[in-house]
């Protein structure tokens, strides 16, 4: 298969430039190299400029409502576990409108490929602060949120209990595509962090900015080891590639304890001792 | 008039008057503080009556408190099935004074009614509840040491045998009762037999025979029971939800008794992601509900837009209570009428059905699937805490069949997902998994092949398209609506909802009124309403709510010039006594 079995007619309307273009491409060309049949293939969206991207692809795509795409693209999964689901969105889509959902779709562990498309702006609401627009450049053009420190997503996520997490850069087409594909395969819920620019709100040489401070993970990295993913995901620089990958787990749920703690799965309150008598009874 | 064609076999007639006359009913008020298991002593003494044949209901009542708040248990025990609880208690159960303060109002004794309170607390009951002919009747409930009470045998233990005396029920009978609850737990059966026998033991004790049981088994569900049967008998394969009083026991049985049926339930992280989750499990081409209350449904409000607009089909049951914001959880309201008709962003289609009682409850989600299934949009039901949490004496379960799913698209469908010229407005519905079938939904406004759009001329069209659905729902529902009492009696009422109950039982004792009750609210059986309400010399609309709601939405679709409001707010449900004075004094 070819990445433009993949492709609708519909024409994209973003801007010159815009990262987006290459996510759709990694995208696609994962998609081939994966020989996932367009009929089995769900992508879902909320809204913003990366969440036109599923009326861009040949499959069952959703573009929904603002924030929206985890529990929709969840209630696809739970009742057809089959298609393959894939969801992109922004920044603001995802880390703002829709933070609330990522945790949870994370604790159901829901086998779907989650893919956020952070360019640190709003781009089609023209320009205003997103919870990843760092404070300088908020002080620089006059945007809200100036004492509001930025969110770290890929925390978020590893604290939540992500058994998988990547991140990648929009202008690497080959590795855009490598991670799309490693994320797809994985089996649960997988996390991709894009950086994209915008090349309108963020300027023309934003993306190269950012992949100036992108580094390839080292070759000898093991993505088994949580604490060293959170160690990572906490520098200055963004680190590229497989962050973590817990071993997927067997039949139903964690049994093991140490396996547990491996994965980020924390103590919980609730105790088997606690379920005691119901009133009334 | 015969019911529709659509439609399950009912038990009775769709249209079906009220039975013979006012039913023979004894009403028990079982009162306490939370943890003296009123409502277990009220479930089982309503579990019993079904056993013997006997109709009734039990509505339950609680403090703010989870538990440690005085709680009540009302139970109507009759002849003839009972939707409504009664306006007088017949028999006061009250294990401590001091717990009734909260129901002052609720509760009415009247000179022939019965009195059993704890013989150590003295005292004497308020004068509020009413005075009667026979004073209280002491019984040794509570232990004490020194003044202070003491963990004693579980006083609703010794009620229930105490009451087996006063109703004239055998022993046997509750022993088999106990035995099905605890058989599980023999220590924990064992003491409640010891205590149950020391109830059965008490010798002088006033005697208020129930009314006789036809012999035959009756069966016992809740409105929320009845929605989640119901919509699993109709094809439910998807529920995400989120707890709210007073609609989470349609979640409880739903998690207990969709997988059997090869359905799956969610708990979502709130209302926004269950109904999230059943558009996304509906866009897989799965028959999808949530349920929720008055709260949940304001979240949910922006994604029952996206289901009309990206034509997926969708069941909302709203179990409504008393509001607005947090209101009164536990209490009933008919106040989410407005919400449920218009609420929302845009213009976009969708159905509200309303539900009469407990039977109905199943009958109602056979309709509601086969509308949101055949037009692809948003089924709004509304039910209420009246008979969501109402527990009910019914005739054994109705058969009941599948509805019939959305027409699922094929290569011979033609092109376009949402073509404009589709009669009623409803297109062959892609299924993820279909060769060929792949489309983009969208709640962007798109052209007939899902492309986002912003073309004035096409987003008129994709509204006359999307509302074209209401016609042919019209045509199909024009018979969905129950009327009461005789048809050439001079005074008409108008309600909706559990009002039903109360209703039923106010034609049967007063025969110079009519009463039309839509079952689908919106679209409105207006012809069959007009048609109804000729030759009538007054008109009054009841409903429960501060605004009349149902009066202003019924007066937006016909002349009501002249007709009565009989309206207040939600609480405790609407009497007789209540009514009454209302149609007395209601004005146009």
């Amino acid at each position: 298969m070819k990445a433009k079995d993949f492709r609708s007619t519909l024409e994209p309307v973003w801007c010159t430039g815009c990262g987006d273009f290459g996510v759709l491409k990694g995208l696609t060309l994962a998609l081939a190299d994966l020989e996932i049949a367009p009929e089995r293939l769900a992508v879902i969206s909320g809204i913003g400029c990366s969440s036109r991207l599923p009326g861009y692809t040949r499959s069952y795509a959703f573009n929904s409502i603002h924030g929206r795409a985890l529990p929709i693209a969840s209630g696809l999964k739970f009742a057809r576990p089959e298609i393959t689901t894939i969801v992109v969105g922004g920044d603001g889509d995802g880390f703002s409108i829709g933070l609330g959902h990522i945790p949870h779709a994370i604790r159901r562990n829901v086998d779907l490929t989650y893919a956020v498309l952070d360019n640190g702006i709003y781009g089609l609401t023209k320009g205003q602060a997103s919870p990843t627009s760092s404070e300088e450049f908020k002080r620089d053009r006059g945007l809200a949120g100036v004492e509001e420190r930025p969110l770290n997503p890929l925390l978020l996520v590893l604290s939540s209990g992500c058994g998988f997490v990547a991140r990648t850069h929009a202008g690497n087409l080959p590795h855009v595509r490598e991670m799309f594909r490693a994320a797809i395969e994985y089996p649960g819920f997988s996390f991709l962090h894009v950086l994209a620019g915008c090349v309108t709100y963020q300027g023309p040489s934003y993306a190269e900015t950012i992949y100036q401070r992108c580094d390839m993970l080292p070759a000898d990295h093991d993505p088994t080891d949580l604490s060293n993913a959170m160690e990572i995901v906490r520098q200055e620089r963004f680190a590229l590639g497989v962050i973590y990958r817990r071993p997927p787990e067997k039949g139903a749920g964690i049994g093991e304890r140490d396996l547990a703690a491996a994965a980020g799965v924390w103590p919980a309150v609730g105790t088997p001792e606690a379920a005691r008598e119901m009133p009334g009874e | 008039m015969k019911p529709p064609a659509s439609a399950p076999a009912p038990a009775a007639p769709a249209h079906s008057g009220p039975g013979a006359g006012t039913p023979h009913s004894l009403v028990l008020a079982l009162v306490g503080s939370g943890g003296d298991g009123v409502a277990l002593l009220g479930d089982l003494v309503l579990g019993m009556a079904a056993r013997q044949g006997l109709y009734g209901m039990m509505v339950q009542s609680y403090g703010p408190q989870i538990r440690g708040g005085e709680s009540a248990a009302i139970v109507r025990l009759a002849d003839s099935e009972v939707l409504y609880e009664g306006d007088q208690v017949d028999l006061l159960l009250c294990f401590r004074l001091r717990d009734l303060k909260r129901f002052q109002g609720a509760l009415h004794l009247h000179s022939g009614s019965v009195v059993v309170m704890d013989r150590e607390e003295g005292g004497d009951p308020p004068e509020w509840l009413g005075r009667t002919v026979e004073p209280p009747f002491r019984f040794p409930f509570a232990r004490f040491e020194d003044g202070i009470e003491v963990e004693g045998p579980p006083k609703n233990m010794l009620g229930l045998g105490l009451l087996c005396r006063v109703l004239g029920w055998p022993q046997t009978l509750a022993e088999d009762a106990l035995r099905r609850r605890f058989g599980h737990r023999r220590e924990r059966l064992q003491a409640n037999l010891e205590s149950l026998a020391t109830g059965l033991a008490v010798e002088k004790f006033p005697a208020r025979p129930a009314p006789l049981g036809k012999g035959t088994g009756l069966f016992a569900e809740t409105g929320n029971e009845a929605i989640a049967r119901g919509a699993i008998a109709a094809g439910l394969k998807f529920f995400a939800g989120y707890p709210i009083t007073p609609s989470s026991e349609v979640m409880e049985t739903l998690i207990e008794e969709l997988p059997a049926a090869g359905g799956r339930v969610v708990q979502a992280e709130d209302e926004i992601a269950a109904m999230g989750m059943v558009l996304g499990a509906s866009f897989g081409g799965v028959p999808s509900m949530t349920a929720t209350s008055g709260p949940g449904l304001s979240l949910m409000t922006e994604m029952i837009g996206l289901s009309s607009m990206a034509e997926l089909p969708a069941i909302i049951v709203d179990c409504q209570r008393a509001g607005p914001a947090t209101g009164m959880p536990s209490r009933t309201e008919q106040s989410d009428l407005n919400h449920a008709v218009y609420g929302g962003h845009g213009d976009f289609p969708r159905a509200v059905l309303g539900v009469f009682d407990v039977v109905h409850g199943r009958d109602i989600m056979y309709r509601a699937m086969l509308l949101a299934e055949r037009y692809q949009l948003p089924v709004l039901v509304l039910s209420d805490a009246y008979i969501a949490q109402r527990r009910q004496i019914r005739d054994a379960e109705t058969t009941q069949r599948p509805a019939p799913q959305r027409e699922r698209w094929t290569e011979a469908s033609g092109p376009a997902r949402f073509d404009l010229t589709a009669a009623d407005g409803v297109n062959a519905f892609r299924v993820p998994g279909d060769p060929g079938g792949t489309y983009l939904a969208a709640g962007i406004e798109h052209n007939q092949e899902g492309f986002p759009t912003a073309d004035t001329t096409t987003h008129h069209r994709m509204n006359q398209k999307r509302f074209r659905k209401l016609e042919g729902i019209a045509s199909e529902t024009r018979d969905w609506f129950r009327t009461l009492g005789k048809d050439g009696a001079p005074r008409g009422i108008v309600a909706w909802g559990s009002e039903y109950g109360l209703l039923r039982e106010w034609t049967a004792a007063h025969p110079d009124y009519r009463v039309f009750l839509p079952e689908i609210i919106h679209p409105f059986p207006l012809e069959a309403f007009e048609t109804w309400r000729r030759g009538l010399e007054s008109m009054a609309v009841v409903e429960m709510n501060f605004q009349g709601q149902f009066h202003r939405y019924l007066s937006s679709l016909t002349d009501l010039r002249g007709v009565r409001r009989v309206t207040r707010s939600g609480g405790t449900p609407m009497t007789a006594a209540e009514l009454d004075r209302y149609l007395t004094e209601a004005t146009a």
